[in-house]
């Protein structure tokens, strides 16, 4: 490849490089897709572009980019979790439930939601060796119909959550920044910091690349497993406390629509959904990619069906994009 | 399941090379035969219930176990089951039966079409099936919401006969959903493991670089697979407006008919990772998880709780068979 590409010369070359330079600073492209995507809408809705443009864009991210993190965190294993957002429900309903008792409290037990059904995942997966496709999606099965159900038993009684949690959700510091995307921020440092420098983030990546040999060399795999989906769970309840504060009040269907972007996030940021490759910062401007996306999508005011089909298209033709680009290097 | 253990005797053998599959019709057989006493009268009315109601998701995990056989995923089969029966309630309605039996051939020899080009994209881009799938599910989805964007539209009293037993979808004789159920699910079982073709998804399943050295064509294998799946979620829809007699263009019912099929798929015996299981299982896993739905009601569980006690229940055995496979793997 690299005689080969001496002999080129002249305007070959320069795409030859071009698309290198692409294949090796990925996130760089998605950023320039990220760029595009803002102006295209702001030329299609004037008022777009401006602070509360960017404002708005990253409100709607914030949620859709902490699910992902979970998502991501767990594709990094090789695995996946199809109960995010029912995690997310269910913790912003026990939050709403408990608003009464005060904030703190109201969160606590929301991520203690999290927790719980993470820790029952990563049971399942890491010790019983079920197929994470399938144990995520039991549970989805299971917490609905828990959910349903104790709506009108254990958990009737408030469904607006405290003001706190609204302040987080909607709420903006300095009428400009959006807490609930301070909280996200927050969450992306630790998550980048835990995953690039932290040795439980290399064993994230080892387990995700090669189990046997990551087994062979000590690691006690399923700890790291179980470890990834009870971060999972807690990522989740956390971007549903937030969607919760921003609709000031819960139903069961408050996270339902987040599923499968949360996945196409991840996926469009360059994760590999058979693990060991990728990485959170990707998945933040998939995440961002997806909800300009679905803004502009929203401003053309083409009806559900046509957004459908653009939204699909759009996703296949980023991940192609990437796949492309990256296989060539 | 794999064993390594050499059996002599041939019948023994096949019989415990598809022991999972065979554990799940007899898991099947008692829940039938437990359904039967919880009832007061157990009938044709009951067989024929089961079959029609269990119809469109069998379908769609004989397409969907084909797909993962062959080493892949297809998270769209949901929403061509939405296609196929829009396009059904639309163009049916009110058509004499030469129109219906055009649109009816159509549906799923276009459906085999378009999922086969889905197959060639995954083979073309090498973007994994989950995410190509993931977004065509969208793409054919939202054609669906626009060919019909709200409930509505019929098809032929011969098409609810074909897949329900009576012209109108209500009672009937159970022979005609029973052999509906059983043929396509021989067909496509018998096909998978006699032909070459067949075998070769298998191969291609099992380990793709091994079966492209021995030279089958693991391109053609992925689109074969896919075409299949996609004309069994056109054989799904078309189940689905002859048992509703309407066309419903709905995501949520996309979207859980593939996490249905997937869990149909696994429960039936075939491992995600490719190459292990066949279609014989599938079949019964996918009566089953219908099945639980009448059992829960007729042994008065309240239908959240329903939900809850299905959940468990799949997590349950695959729990128990990840503990089967762990005690294996230390014995031997």
């Amino acid at each position: 490849m690299s005689s080969e590409s001496r002999v080129v010369r002249g305007r070959v070359g320069k795409e030859r490089s071009l698309q290198r330079w692409a294949a090796e600073n990925p996130l760089a492209v998605l950023a320039g897709v990220f760029v595009l995507l803002f102006l295209v809408t702001s030329a299609i809705q004037p008022g777009f572009f401006s602070v509360s443009g960017v404002r708005n864009t990253l409100l709607q991210a914030a949620p859709l980019g902490i699910l992902a993190a979970a998502q991501t965190v767990l594709m990094l294993t090789g695995g996946i979790d199809l109960s995010v957002t029912m995690i997310a429900t269910g913790a912003a309903y026990v939050a709403a439930n408990q608003s009464p008792n005060g904030a703190a409290i109201a969160i606590l037990m929301g991520l203690l939601v999290g927790l719980i059904v993470g820790s029952m995942n990563g049971v399942g997966v890491a010790i019983f060796r079920v197929n994470p496709l399938i144990m995520t999606l039991a549970m989805s099965s299971i917490l609905l119909g828990l959910f349903t159900a104790w709506t009108q038993t254990v958990l009737a009684g408030s469904t607006q959550v405290a003001p706190f949690i609204r302040m987080l959700g909607g709420g903006s510091w300095m009428g400009s920044v959006p807490y609930s995307v301070v909280v996200w921020g927050g969450v992306a440092i630790a998550l980048i910091w835990l995953l690039r420098r932290s040795g439980w983030g290399r064993l994230i990546y080892a387990i995700g690349d090669n189990e046997t040999a990551a087994r062979l060399a000590g690691v006690r795999v399923w700890q790291v497993r179980l470890s990834a989906y009870m971060l999972s769970g807690v990522l989740s309840a956390i971007a549903g406390i937030l969607l919760a504060g921003r609709t000031g009040a819960v139903d069961l269907q408050l996270a339902g629509a987040f599923l499968l972007p949360s996945v196409a996030a991840a996926v469009i940021g360059g994760t590999s959904i058979f693990g060991g490759m990728g990485g959170y910062s990707g998945t933040i401007l998939g995440a961002l990619i997806l909800s300009v996306l679905n803004s502009l999508l929203t401003f053309l005011n083409v009806g559900q069906a046509i957004q459908q089909m653009v939204y699909g298209s759009i996703v296949l033709a980023l991940a192609w994009g990437y796949a492309s680009l990256t296989r060539r290097s | 399941m794999a064993f390594s253990v050499a059996i002599r005797n041939p019948a023994l053998r096949i019989l415990f090379r598809n022991s999972w599959a065979l554990g799940v019709w007899l898991l099947l057989g008692a829940l039938l035969l437990w359904y039967s006493t919880l009832i007061p009268v157990f009938g044709p009315f009951q067989i024929t219930s089961i079959t029609k109601n269990s119809l469109p998701l069998v379908y769609l995990a004989i397409g969907q176990a084909i797909i993962v056989i062959s080493g892949g995923i297809d998270l769209s089969l949901g929403a061509l089951l939405l296609l196929s029966n829009v396009i059904a309630a639309r163009f049916m309605a009110g058509q004499p039966l030469p129109t219906v039996v055009l649109v009816a051939l159509g549906i799923i020899a276009g459906l085999a079409l378009l999922n086969a080009l889905v197959g060639f994209i995954i083979t073309l881009s090498g973007v994994p099936d989950i995410v190509v799938t993931l977004a065509t599910g969208y793409i054919w989805s939202g054609l669906a919401l626009w060919i019909l964007p709200s409930p509505g539209g019929g098809t032929a009293p011969e098409m609810r006969w074909l897949f329900t037993g009576s012209p109108s979808g209500v009672g009937g004789s159970y022979w005609p959903p029973l052999l509906m159920l059983l043929i396509p699910g021989a067909l496509v079982a018998i096909w998978s493991r006699t032909t070459r073709v067949g075998l070769s998804l298998y191969a291609v399943g099992s380990n793709k670089t091994a079966a492209q050295l021995a030279g089958l064509d693991v391109r053609r294998a992925k689109i074969v697979a896919y075409g299949i799946g996609g004309a069994m979620a056109g054989l799904a829809g078309l189940a689905m407006v002859a048992l509703t007699g309407t066309g419903d263009p709905r995501f949520a019912i996309g979207a859980n008919a593939t996490l249905n099929s997937v869990a149909a798929v696994v429960l039936g015996g075939v491992a995600l990772t490719g190459g292990v299981g066949n279609v014989f299982g599938v079949v019964a896993t996918g009566v089953t998880l219908i099945m639980l739905n009448p059992i829960l009601i007729a042994m008065r569980v309240d239908s959240n709780n329903a939900q809850v006690i299905q959940g468990v229940l799949i997590a349950g055995v695959m729990m128990f068979g990840g503990l089967v496979a762990f005690l294996r793997e230390r014995r031997s």
